[in-house]
Formats: C-alpha cells, structure tokens, sequence
C-alpha cells in the first residue's frame, strides 16, 4: 500500500450526552477506562501493520473525557505506533482542557487541534447541551496556540433551533477573529434516536426551515472565503495548505483503519465495522476477535461508486485519471447517463479532466450523489 | 324419454346472502360431493373468487334427485353475485326454467335482490322465493317475507323458510324444485340446438362450451356447426359437471352440460351462439345474448418501458378466460405505449388488476379509470370516446353525452338524509321512493354512471353504517354539459391526468386533483407549478417548491456504508417514477385524478 493509511480511535466516552450526538458514546464515569485504553492498543497491535500510519485522528466522543492520564498513554503510544504521521489530530472539548495538557499533547507529537466550539452564541451552546460555554472555548483556542499548535479547527453547527441569520454571522464572526487554520461549518443533522430529534418529533422544539437553512449555509461559505478559508468540502473550510489529510484520505476512499466501539475500517478492501458497545469490545479485544456488526468486502464496481460518491463531497470532484488508476473504471463512462442528466440540470460540470459538483449543487448533493451510489 | 325428469334451474342473492351455502348444501344433499370432500363453496372455482367471496364465472352443476320415487336431474346453474356481472347472471338464468331468490332473514331484501328479481322475470323464470339463515338470533322471517311479498310481488306464505348452514327445509326446497318449478319443453325430435351459455378455456383441452339444449341432441363424434360463427368442428367428448367433468356420449333435449370439440381459442366462441348439427342443422339460432357493455376504461402502461411485451403478454392470457375484459395498444405522450383496457365495472377491474399481479411479475402505472362517452361532432358523427385523450376539439364537437344509470338504492329510514344529499351532490336524480316496511325504504335515481362508478359504494356504505345497498343498470347517453380538465405539470399538459366531468364540478375538482398532486409529485431542484385549464384557459395554480437543501453534512470514514445504503435507496426510489419532461411523476399520482373529495 504505497500510500499508506490512516488511524482513527474512538473514544467512546463522553461527560455526558449532546442533545443532537448521534455518534456512540457512554457516560465516562460508568467505565473503566483503563481497560478500554489496553483494548484500544490491543486491537492496533493485532493488524501487524506493515504500512505507515500516514495520519491519526482521536475522536470520539470526547477524547479529551479521559483524563489526562490516560489520555496521555494513549496518545504516546499512538505517536510511537505512526513515527511517520504527517498529522495527528485530537479531538478536544473546550471544557476539558487546560494549557498543561495541551502542551502535553503537542509535546507528544499532536499537531493538529479539532476544537468542539459548535456555537459563540451561549444560548445556543447550552441549548446543544454542551458541557462547555463560549469563554471555555475561548480560552482553549488561547491555550492551544500558547502550547504551539499552528494548526487548529473549529467545529462550527448552524440550523440550531432558535438560531437566526444574525446569531450565525456572529458566530461566524466571533470564530474568525481567531484566526484559526481550519473551520468546519455543519448544518445541524437530526440523527434518529437523539433527545433534540424526539423534541422536534413532538413539537417542543421547531426546527430551522429548509429555506433559511440554505441560507445560513451560503452565508457561511460566502463569510468563510472572504476571510481567506477555501471551501474544499461539502463543511469543511481551511486556510491554504491546512486542509486535514486525515479527512481527505477518506473521501479519497482511501484505506483506514478504526479502532475503538463502533469504528469502522476500510483496509486491504475490506470494510468492517466494531461493535458499538464498550464492554463487548472489550470483551472481544481481550478474547483475541474483535466483535464486528458488519463486515464485507465491496465489490469492483461497489467500489467505484463509493468512490464517486467520496470525490463528489471535495470541491476537487472526480479526478477522472486518479480514479481510472484507483478503480479500473472511467468514470466519465461508468456514469455517463447520470453525469449528462445533472449536467443538463447545472449540477455538475465536466472540466480538465475532473467531474465536479458546481456550487448550487453543494446544497443538495444527496440528490445527485445518490445517483452515482449505484449503476 | 322426456323432460319430466329434468328441473333447470339457478340460484340468485344479493351478495352474502347465502347463495353459495345453499348450492353447497344441494350438493351434499343429492349425494354429487360426500361430506368429506366438501370444501366451502365447491363452485366457486378460481381463488380469487373464494377469497373475496364473490362467484365471478358461472358454472354449472348436475345432481340427481329422487323424489316420490322417481328421480330427477336437477341441473343447478350458478351465478355471479355482483353487480358488474349482470349480464353472466341473465345468461345463466336464459338456459334455465326456474330460479331460486336467496334473501338473507335478518338482511332482508337488498337492491341486488331486486336487481336479480328483474333479471329473473325478464327471463321468464318461474321464482321461488327463499328467506334464508332463518337460524340466526337476528333473523326476522315474517318482516322479510312482507318485504318479498311488497316488493316483489311473490306472496309471503309461497316462500321457503331455510338455513342453507344448518340444513334446516333444505330438503323440502329440493321437492318444491321438483313440483314446483316447470320441466324444459320437450323438443327432442327437432334438429339440436344447444345455447352456449358460458366457456372458459383449459390449457390442455381447449375451449370448453357449457351448454344447455333446448331442443334435439347432441353426440360424441358428431359434427356441429356454431350458428352465428359459421365455424364447424366434430365433438370430441360430451359431459357433466358433478361437480367434476364427468364424460357421457350423448346430451338429451332439456340437459345442461359441456362441449369439447377441439376449439383452440376462447375467442372463436361467442356466448350465446347456438350449436347445432352440421349436416340437418336448425331453421333459427335461439336467441343469444346482447354483448356486455363495458363502461369503465383505464390505461395500464408498463412500469418500465421494456416490459411491454410482458404486460400484453399477460393481457393476452387474462383475456382467455375473460372475454368481457378487452385491450387495445395505445400510445401516451406523457407515459410511453401501453394499453387501454375495457371493463364491464369498477369491481371487473380491480379482479382484473389483481390477477395481473398476482400472475404476472409486471410493474403498472394506471390512469383513473373513466367511463365511455358519446361525443357528437359539429360534422354529425357520433363517436364513442373512451379516454379523455380522444376528445376532439370544443369548436368540433357539437354535443357530448354521458351514460346515464338506473340506480337503485335500499337503506334504512335514518340514513335517507345524508344519502339524498351524497345522491344529489352526485347529480342523481331522484325517480321513485317506496318503502319496504316501516324502517327501509327503496330509492330510485337516475345517474350519471361516471359520478357513482368510483367510489360512490364505499361512501354510502359510510353514511349508512354498512345497511345501505344498491345496483344500478345502464339505461342511456344522455347530453350533459361536460369539460375537459388538463392538469398541466410544469407548463406541460399530461394526457394521462386528463378527465371529463360536468362543468359545474370542473373547477372544484380540477382544484383538488393538483392538491393531491402537490402531495404526491415529491419536490425537485426547481420550483414545478401545477396548473388546471379548462379549453386552454388555467382556472387554478399550485406550487411543488423546490427543495433547498439536501446534503450529508458530515461524511466521514465510518459512515460510508450506512450512507451509501440511503443514497442508493433514494435512487431506487427515482426508478419508481415516471419522468415527464424534466419531472419525476410517481405513480400513485396518476390515481390522484379518482379523489372525489368525499
């Protein structure tokens, strides 16, 4: 595998629960952590891997809820693991880091800050029902650049009920004047079996409308490039050359590997996914097979169409000839009745080589991606 | 040998009235099905007719009965209890003397049973009357029998106290059968003539004739002629139905029973034509059959446009054992090439409908079903128009008429308001009110069949509470102040969604089909307006809006696998529709056409 691959971690393990998460996690104070972190390690060491971690990406969760300590352990021996990463990421909430371990975890070859700021408005902060507020935030993006990060992201959400244009931009614009590397901007999603989308099921809370939602989202993309941050995906923004590789790996569909509950990984062409429970993958770990709820190997054509669908969410698209080269497949054939029909309706554009989605069709690219999900 | 011996008769219900039991019940009675192999409802054949508990096709049975000593063949013609199929119930009772009216003892008398009455009586069959379930808590059998008596004319103490379940005067039905009910002429020395009253097609023996021979007689090996067809071909086998195909080598003057004698397709036999033998044949044809009419029509266009030899194949089949049932390739600007197809009633259509799925894997889109109308050119011509579609221009037509009904209606006293006012918003005119008793009432209207053919049933049956009943039967074209509704989606007219009402209605309705259709038609990336015109002028607007946002905000390594099971399931969805200029139409809207709005 010339070109490597990439390492997620999951933590699963949160203070508590985010009214809109619907990744997995767990209160933190109902495990022992200590056992997840060697099962964490146990399950890196079992791929023997022969190709260099190129990136690592600690998420989770809240990477940042196991206490310094462990977190520590953690992220050394990942560090020892990855002598090669270009990268390594960690996923930080503001309320849980000070500037010691911050400078710790730079010190340890962390050279990448993910921070969860989500909001600058502090309504709207309480109302995701982060554990943080916006001063926290502040203060760690201070203290991350004190202990010498030179690349750090901000996780922005907008569509938040109760929000409006105004409070956006002043998010927006209370994020800007840190002068931050990266910024990801994403419309709240209601993921099934969440307390926000119960709420919004039974009429307690309104969600933001479709139309106002667009709006926000051109907004942004609008205020991000005026500040100098190229859109290089669907949510993500980034000054030039600070564009995460960890994330472009995956929409490359390039192999990964995740460990941790529920993490899923792409690697020598098979596609498996952890069981999302901590003590059954601990269990699992420790009895020398890990729990797998899926597992399968993607077919040629399988492939390509991921592919596609992957390339479309970069502002790059399809490189017509990489993809050639990736997949075995052009793509401009394998697609072309597809390609013609959003062509002809202004959503895609087919030039120098490369097929991407135009800017209207970044709004709706479910609606055209969907159509390269299978042939 | 004579006809003495011989009692040709059927049994007419309305519908659940018991009418299969008590056909069930003869069988057991006269010996032709032992207990153990009766299975409920031994005549109806196909599934379909078992499951949703209607006879669709006649059939006949031949039982032997002795009475006083003698014995009898009593030959039992069955028939379709639903309105669509009048015309199956006038032929059977056509081949038979007598005719026995099931009236349920706590239903009482139904407008089927009227309807059947008449039908009986046309015919000249000599009715007795039946009151049966008589074992049930709720029957009333001296109420009924005054129902029968005021209603029908047949008198109160003449008819038959039974329960077909129980067995209960079964047997003393089966003697009246045999004092009562006259034997056929006897006409045995003239040359054959056997009326073809029904057929239906084996795949391994061809067609098989039921017949029954009003005069002469017919044997194995013998040559006959069709009369009206002019086709000639040798019998191959003669036989009865008792129940099963039982072979004999000759049919006597007055019998009922089966023909086979090589005839290929089912459509080189026309019900009601006369067998007769080839070389001494008869001076005259019996009388046949008027043809059914078919009232309703609807279009059925494969899903998928590489299916069409699929869907006229399976047309092609269904049509074998159908006759009634027509198709004829038709070409839709909007939805591709399939087929119009012609049926005798909304019910006919939805049995064809679910044999079509059932039998065939076949995906189909169809139209509202419409009704025929007469269409009088400003040149004079008089056309039959079956699809909106085939209209000819406002200035070219100088009159357009719609098939008016005689509908009757049985009801209670309570349900007589709303019903008057769902009649008349139907734009029925009320002809004659009469009560049957003090609590039920009969009302008579006559009505345009396009108002009450879709879904007018299901709503009386609503606002009666299950009690009301009713039958109605073709009386005319009638001039009627009629448009045409285009439905226009994103400036272009869709053909498919085309539909002819009264002009009062136009605007109503036309409003409420694009509501529906702003429901069904799922939003696209641009704003699709849907308008409804009438001669070219729009009379009312509706907006699909775009959709503005719809994107994964966050797609990561982990999620590939569940988001690509939800793309491809969205695409899966797209293939479903059919694509109407730049509009993806699903093809449920094409129903939306049928919401009456009540």
């Amino acid at each position: 595998m010339k070109n490597g691959v990439s390492l997620y971690v999951h933590v699963p393990f949160c203070e508590h629960k985010c009214a809109y998460c619907g990744f997995y996690s767990e209160p933190v104070d109902a495990h022992n952590v200590e056992l997840l972190v060697d099962a964490l390690l146990t399950e890196l060491h079992r791929y023997e891997l022969q190709d260099p971690i190129r990136t690592v990406y600690l998420g989770g969760g809240s990477p940042t809820c196991l206490g310094r300590q462990y977190l520590m352990q953690l992220v050394e021996a990942l560090a020892a693991q990855a002598p090669e990463a270009e990268e390594f990421t960690v996923e930080a909430n503001p309320g849980q880091v000070d500037a010691d371990l911050l400078t710790a975890l730079r010190r340890a070859g962390v050279n990448r800050l993910s921070i969860g700021a989500q909001s600058f408005i502090e309504s709207e902060v309480r109302f995701l029902g982060r554990g943080h507020n916006v001063h926290d935030t502040k203060q760690a993006v201070h203290h991350a650049r004190a202990a010498g990060f030179e690349n750090i992201s901000l996780d922005l959400i907008f569509a938040i009920p109760n929000s409006t244009m105004s409070s956006w931009k002043k998010s927006l614009a209370a994020a800007l004047s840190h002068d931050v590397q990266h910024i990801s901007a994403y419309a709240l999603t209601l993921e099934g079996g969440t307390a926000l989308q119960s709420a919004i099921a039974v009429g307690e809370i309104v969600s933001i409308d479709e139309e106002t939602d667009r709006q926000m989202y051109d907004i942004g993309i609008e205020t991000l490039a005026q500040a100098g941050y190229g859109q290089y995906e669907i949510s993500n923004f980034a000054k030039p050359g600070f564009e995460c590789r960890h994330n472009l790996r995956y929409w490359a569909n390039e192999p990964f590997i995740g460990i941790g509950p529920s993490a899923a990984s792409f690697y020598r062409g098979r596609r498996t996914t952890n069981i999302a429970d901590v003590r059954a993958y601990v269990d699992g770990i420790n009895a020398g097979t890990p729990m797998l709820v899926d597992a399968q190997v993607p077919g040629e054509i399988q492939v390509a169409c991921e592919t596609a669908v992957l390339n479309l969410r970069r502002m790059e698209g399809i490189d017509l000839e990489h993809f050639r080269e990736q997949t075995g497949y052009d793509a401009a054939e394998l697609f072309a009745g597809e390609i013609e029909e959003h062509r002809k309706a202004g959503l895609l554009k087919v030039a120098d080589g490369h097929i991407r989605l135009t800017r209207q069709a970044f709004a709706i690219a479910d609606r055209v991606l969907s159509d390269f999900s299978t042939v | 040998m004579g006809t003495d011996h011989i009692r040709n008769f059927s049994i007419v219900a309305h519908i659940d009235h018991g009418k299969s039991t008590l056909a069930d019940r003869f069988l057991q009675l006269t010996g032709a099905v032992s207990e153990r192999d009766m299975k409920e409802q031994m005549l109806d054949g196909m599934d379909l007719e078992r499951e949703r508990g209607i006879t669709i096709k006649a059939s006949a049975v031949t039982m032997k009965y002795v009475h006083e000593g003698k014995e009898y063949m009593l030959n039992l013609i069955d028939t379709p209890g639903h309105v669509d199929f009048h015309y199956e119930v006038s032929r059977a009772l056509a081949a038979c003397e007598g005719a026995l009216l099931v009236v349920d003892a706590s239903q009482g008398v139904e407008a089927q049973t009227v309807a059947n009455a008449y039908l009986a009586t046309e015919a000249g069959a000599e009715i007795l009357g039946v009151i049966n379930k008589v074992d049930l808590p709720a029957a009333q059998p001296d109420v009924v029998a005054e129902e029968i008596e005021h209603v029908l004319g047949i008198r109160k103490n003449e008819c038959f106290a039974i329960s077909a379940k129980t067995g209960l005067g079964v047997a003393e039905l089966l003697d009246a059968i045999v004092t009562l009910l006259p034997p056929p002429a006897d006409k045995a020395n003239e040359p054959p003539a056997a009326l073809i009253f029904d057929s239906h097609c084996d795949e391994y023996r061809g067609v098989i004739c039921y017949v029954r021979l009003f005069a002469g007689s017919l044997r194995v090996r013998q040559r006959i002629r069709l009369m009206r067809s002019g086709r000639t071909y040798t019998i191959s086998e003669l036989g009865k139905f008792t129940p099963e195909m039982t072979s004999v080598d000759a049919l006597g003057v007055g019998e009922v029973g089966y023909v086979i004698a090589n005839i290929r397709q089912l459509a080189d036999v026309t019900i009601g034509d006369t067998i007769t033998d080839d070389a001494a044949p008869a001076a005259t044809a019996l009388p046949g059959y008027v043809p059914p009419m078919q009232m309703v029509f609807s279009d059925f266009y494969p899903g998928n446009n590489t299916d069409y030899p699929k869907l006229r194949a399976a047309f092609d089949k269904l049509t074998l054992n159908d006759a009634s049932f027509s198709f004829v390739p038709q070409s839709s600007p909007a939805l591709g090439f399939g087929f119009r197809c012609g049926f005798l009633g909304l019910l006919h259509m939805e049995i064809i409908q679910e044999r079509l799925e059932r039998e065939n894997d076949v995906d189909v889109v169809q139209t509202a079903p419409t009704v025929s109308y007469e269409v009088v050119t400003t040149s004079g011509q008089v056309k039959r128009v079956d699809s909106p579609s085939e209209l000819p221009d406002p200035q070219k037509i100088a009159e357009l008429r719609e098939p008016f009904v005689r509908l009757e209606i049985i009801t209670t006293n309570e349900s007589i308001g709303p019903l008057m006012k769902l009649a008349e918003s139907r734009r029925c005119k009320l002809v004659k009110t009469d009560y049957l008793s003090p609590t039920r009432v009969m009302l008579e209207y006559k009505a345009p069949l396009a108002e009450i053919v879709y879904d007018f049933y299901d709503v009386l049956k609503g606002i009666s509470h299950g009690y009301a009943t009713m039958d109605y039967e073709f009386l005319a074209f009638e001039k009627s102040n009629l448009v045409r509704i285009d439905i226009l989606v994103n400036k272009t007219a869709v053909d498919a969604l085309s539909i002819i009402v009264h002009r009062d209605k136009a605007a109503e309705r036309g409003r409420r089909m694009i509501i529906r259709l702003r429901k069904a038609i799922p939003r696209h990336q641009f704003e699709i307006p849907l308008q409804v015109a009438i001669g070219g002028k729009i009379i009312a607007r509706e907006t699909i809006k775009a959709y503005r946002k719809d994107v994964t905000a966050k797609l990561y390594g982990g999620d590939v696998t569940r988001k690509m099971k939800v793309l491809k399931r969205q695409k899966e969805g797209k293939k479903r529709m059919k694509s109407i200029g730049s509009v993806q139409i699903p093809q449920e809207a094409f129903m939306s056409v049928l919401d009456t709005g009540e």
